[in-house]
């Protein structure tokens, strides 16, 4: 070892070397800065961006839903959520004297319960369902990464107590929100539908919709069927978070200028419907009393539905808070099933209200005779069985036949007159039955309409079956709805409307998107017009000749044609004397009663049909139904809101005829059955 | 040469020649940069962090100026004694120092934790700088002569790598190896020392490095992969200084600082948040002022009159350098992670008054070229 002597020309040489290379490592290291502060610098930058960008969809105001004259069906109303992330950034301490880490935690079981403690529930399994939907959200990594709502609908006290608590910041926020209103309650349940939060089998079947795990959709009706043009289109605001996640109060400047800019949302769309509330509101006051039907009320020539109600119906607003699992299951079990739409989802034996399918098919046949009598004994006997009808109805031609209800007429036409299924059948699918009406809400049914084929593979083609298809019993079974649009052919000339609940939908700014108010009926008649004034001649009868089946509930204020009908569901249970039968004072052996009708007779604007499930006879318990709506919706603007029933003994305007209003009476229109 | 024949007249013309004032210019635009950055870091305002720090760096300046005013020869005199007292105080570590993140490293005060390592580095800088004076007087060539300082170096650095504490321990080894690269060896005994180093990291790297130091070299080659080991801190401090750009976001403007994205922003990783907040303009600066320094004390080290002078700049030079490249190139990704301080930037007392006495040392040197 040997080194140069201080003050050498070697020592100096030494020393310029030194710092000649800490000038080169600085060189170096100055060479790296300009690396990454000046040729990578955009990247980093983007990266520091998204470090402390946290970006939240702000909820589009969802569009109302609107009735005749712009009264509110849904509305959306302000409400406060409760959002939880469960797995929230977390300094995580290492082991080993390395610095902590940034990481994503599954919140633990005490923070849960601390906020579990917080939240008022109704029950506790209330409580369960929402500790168990946290704790399904933390175990998935990636929902479990943003803010989810669990919990729409806070109160003000959840509200003030939650905000309070600090050690809760990480990982609950509240955000304004909004929760769904229907004002008319029950009323409407089965147009509007309502609205649940989004199921994980939707959201995974489509991911390009835009949905997030606790964003609520529309179940049924109106809100299912417009889902996208009610949505509108979620908006995004961007704000700055810290490492942990959390939104700072008072950000640096260049952060909040490098967020990205904000999208307004963009409000849903607003649906007018064709629908009448009053209208609706006086329907559903006429089925009070009745345990499950449905009504329907729609004009004859465009298929506006002016009323459409289903008994009984739960309150939509009731989807908007948590459901016990008690309430759920009764009603669930209910055997008066509120959840099914009686106007489309259920089908019925349409009972004598069929009966216009059945002479529509006879009188195509050209060799067939109208006027031509029989003398009704009140029973036929045919099988070896002895078919009975209600009465002897005496001598009667179709015209009478329908006016009184007459069942051997029909019988004996199936069994001399050789009106077969397949006539019956090629009529009925003419006037819209055995399919879906196309409304397109509340999945519709299809009903029955028999057919040689499906009788034959059900077992042995009995011709017992073909003598009831022709009284509206057997297989034949239709919806509320499709009887409304039968009886609206009938009325309109034969044309089949597609029934229709949206009249008009505006953007929020009120450009129109839709406009059905002009539709007009598209397909060709149907059905030869004379056939059609013969039925329609009848079916005035029914309600206003003394010897119609629903001469009683006839109207002073409007001449309504309509047809009654009492399917006979009973029968074979009636038989079994069952304790069961009678469930909540309902009796389920008891017919199901149907009236459906139109008016004015001579210049048909609106059909309603009532349907009562076991409500006895169809003058009884559904005509009274219909009389009421139309008396509400004709008679009441006719007469000026004044109409009398008629007095006893005053004979009924003929068919054809202007009405006369009563002179001897002045009591008030009773409405409904006394 | 600086001074003019005979005394120098007056209390200023005496404050001219005999005060370092390129060694105060460069220390305190350091020191301000480093307390606004500290500032910014804590993000407290003038409070807790930056308080200390100043009062750090003001205990410092009265030891710098009491060292500055001290002839460096009486050093000679106390050099081994201090050296002695040095290795007591690590061997005192060893056997009650205070545990922090599983290293026994700093010993209780009371008031303040003290860490003997960052003293020990410079007083094996004055240990070896008496051994070098007293050599340069004996006759040349002698191999024996290599064993007692080795020894100096082996011994302490053993006893801090057994702390543990890697980085002060290849610390010392790198200031010894700056000073001998200075003074005694030849070109031939550094390719030796460098062919030796190489084989004796190959070596450790098979049985003596400790799991997690083995770690922090795969960290460092790939961050992504080991998140939790110490790669989200890496990408994070690399975010922050490519985010700086070309003149940086503005102090306490930085996001990544701001938001609390750069865990150790106070500690090893203050250069990151400088760099955010000051961008390329500002490194560069700084790195200047440091490289300024380290420059002064070579061209100071050239100049002096004996060994041991010369060999002190050198020691105060290479403590400077190694720090400041060791700590930068951790943040900039060019070694793995050691945790080595940067001076004045990164927060701590032990660092930051033995830095000042080693610039008092320099001073105290600079002022001996003055009385020539």
């Amino acid at each position: 070892m040997s080194g140069p002597i201080e003050g050498s020309p070697q020592l100096r040489f030494r020393f310029q070397m030194i710092a000649l290379f800490a000038f080169a490592v600085f060189a170096g290291l100055v060479m790296r800065l300009f690396q990454l502060q000046v040729l990578e610098s955009e990247n980093y930058a983007r990266k520091a961006e998204r470090n402390f960008t946290d970006t939240i969809a702000v909820p589009a105001p969802r569009g109302r839903i609107l009735g005749a004259r712009r009264r509110l069906l849904a509305r959306d109303r302000p409400a406060y959520a409760l959002f939880v992330t469960a797995r929230p950034r977390v300094l995580k301490k290492v082991q080993g004297g390395r610095p902590p880490v940034f990481t994503r935690e599954p919140v633990g079981d005490d923070d849960v319960k601390r906020l579990a403690a917080l939240v008022d529930f109704s029950d506790a399994d209330d409580e369960a369902r929402f500790v168990a939907h946290i704790q399904r959200l933390r175990e998935d990594p990636q929902n479990g990464r943003y803010a989810v709502s669990v919990r729409s609908n806070l109160s003000w006290d959840e509200y003030a107590r939650i905000q309070t608590r600090t050690p809760l910041a990480g990982w609950v926020e509240i955000r304004e929100s909004a929760i769904r209103s229907f004002p008319l309650r029950g009323m409407t349940a089965s147009i509007t539908g309502y609205m649940r939060e989004i199921s994980p089998a939707q959201l995974k079947a489509s991911p390009q919709a835009g949905y997030r795990p606790g964003d609520r959709v529309g179940k049924t009706g109106i809100e299912r069927q417009w889902e996208n043009y009610l949505r509108g289109r979620s908006g995004r605001r961007s704000r700055v978070v810290n490492a942990l996640g959390v939104p700072v109060k008072d950000p640096p400047a260049n952060a909040v200028a490098a967020l990205p800019l904000p999208r307004d949302p963009i409000p849903g769309q607003d649906i007018y419907l064709s629908v009448d509330v009053e209208l609706q509101s006086e329907a559903h006051a006429a089925m009070a009393g009745r345990r499950a039907g449905g009504v329907v009320v729609m004009e004859v020539r465009t298929g506006r539905l002016l009323a459409m109600v289903s008994v009984p119906s739960l309150d939509p607003n009731l989807w908007e808070q948590s459901i016990s699992r008690k309430d759920y299951q009764a009603w669930l079990s209910s055997p008066f099933k509120p959840f099914v739409d009686k106007t489309v989802q259920e089908i019925y034996f349409p009972g004598s209200t069929y009966k216009v399918v059945s002479a529509l098919a006879m009188l195509e046949d050209p060799g067939f005779d109208p006027e031509a009598e029989i003398e009704c004994e009140g029973y036929v006997d045919y099988g070896g069985r002895r078919h009975r009808d209600s009465h002897r109805h005496g001598t009667v031609n179709l015209e009478r036949a329908i006016v009184q209800s007459c069942n051997v007429y029909f019988w004996l036409l199936t069994m001399e007159n050789n009106l077969t299924l397949a006539k019956m059948e090629r009529v009925a699918r003419r006037l819209g039955l055995g399919e879906r009406t196309g409304l397109g809400i509340n999945s519709e049914a299809k009903g029955i309409v028999p057919t040689e084929a499906l009788e034959s593979r059900q077992g042995r083609f009995q011709r017992g079956v073909l003598l009831n298809s022709a009284i509206g019993q057997g297989n034949v079974k239709t919806t509320v709805l499709q009887v409304a649009v039968l009886y609206a052919a009938i009325a309109n000339g034969g044309f089949v409307v597609t029934p229709t609940l949206v009249d008009r939908i505006e953007t929020y700014d009120h450009k129109v998107v839709l406009d059905n108010s002009d539709a007009q009926i598209g397909a060709p008649s149907s059905v030869n017009a004379f056939d059609l004034a013969r039925i329609r001649k009848g079916l005035t009868g029914v309600v206003n000749d003394p010897l119609g089946t629903a001469y009683r509930e006839r109207l002073t204020s409007v001449t309504v044609a309509g047809k009654t009908g009492t399917a006979e569901v009973g029968k074979r249970r009636r038989k079994s004397k069952k304790k069961q039968e009678v469930i909540e004072g309902w009796d389920t052996a008891k017919d199901h009663a149907w009236f459906a009708g139109y008016a004015p007779h001579d210049d048909p604007k609106v059909v309603a049909v009532a349907l009562v499930a076991h409500g006895g006879s169809g003058v009884d318990a559904a005509a009274p139904v219909v009389m009421r709506v139309l008396d509400f919706y004709l008679g009441g603007a006719a007469s000026g809101g004044e109409s009398r029933p008629r007095a006893a003994g005053v004979p009924p305007p003929l068919p054809g005829q202007q009405h006369f209003s009563s002179q001897f009476s002045n009591r008030r229109h009773t409405r409904g059955r006394p | 040469m600086r001074h003019r024949l005979g005394r120098p007249r007056g209390l200023w013309a005496r404050m001219r020649s005999q005060i370092d004032w390129v060694v105060i210019g460069f220390t305190l635009c350091i020191v301000i940069l480093a307390l606004t950055n500290l500032r910014s870091a804590a993000g407290v305002g003038w409070g807790g962090y930056v308080r200390d720090q100043l009062t750090y760096v003001l205990i410092g300046s009265a030891m710098m100026a009491g060292l500055a005013a001290m002839d460096h020869r009486v050093l000679y005199r106390g050099a081994y004694i201090a050296f002695g007292v040095g290795i007591g105080l690590i061997v005192m570590v060893s056997l009650q120092g205070v545990m922090i993140n599983a290293a026994q490293r700093w010993l209780d005060l009371g008031f303040f934790r003290f860490q003997p390592s960052e003293l020990m580095k410079l007083l094996l800088v004055i240990g070896l700088a008496r051994y070098l004076q007293d050599l340069s007087a004996k006759p040349r060539g002698s191999l024996r002569a290599a064993g007692p300082p080795v020894l100096m170096v082996i011994i302490p650095a053993a006893l801090v790598i057994k702390q543990p504490d890697l980085s002060t321990g290849i610390m010392l080894v790198l200031i010894s190896v700056s000073i001998f690269a200075a003074t005694e060896l030849t070109l031939k005994g550094m390719l030796a020392l460098l062919s030796t180093a190489v084989v004796g990291f190959m070596v450790a790297w098979q049985g003596l490095l400790e799991g997690y130091q083995r770690q922090r070299i795969d960290v460092w080659l790939s961050p992504e992969s080991y998140p939790e080991q110490g790669g989200y801190q890496i990408l994070q401090a690399r975010t922050a200084v490519g985010n700086g750009g070309l003149l940086g976001q503005g102090v306490e403007q930085g996001t990544q600082n701001v938001l609390h994205f750069v865990p150790y922003g106070v500690s090893d990783f203050a250069f990151a948040i400088y760099a955010e907040e000051w961008g390329f303009g500002g490194t560069v600066l700084l790195l200047a002022l440091y490289l300024g320094l380290v420059l002064w004390a070579i061209n100071i080290a050239s100049q002096a009159r004996d060994r041991m002078g010369s060999v002190l700049c050198i020691g105060v030079a290479a403590m400077f350098f190694w720090h400041v490249v060791l700590n930068v190139g951790v943040v900039l990704e060019l070694f793995p992670n050691t945790g080595l301080p940067l001076p004045f930037f990164t927060h701590g007392g032990s660092n930051v008054i033995t830095m000042m006495c080693a610039l008092g040392i320099l001073m105290s040197v600079s002022r001996s070229l003055a009385h020539r």
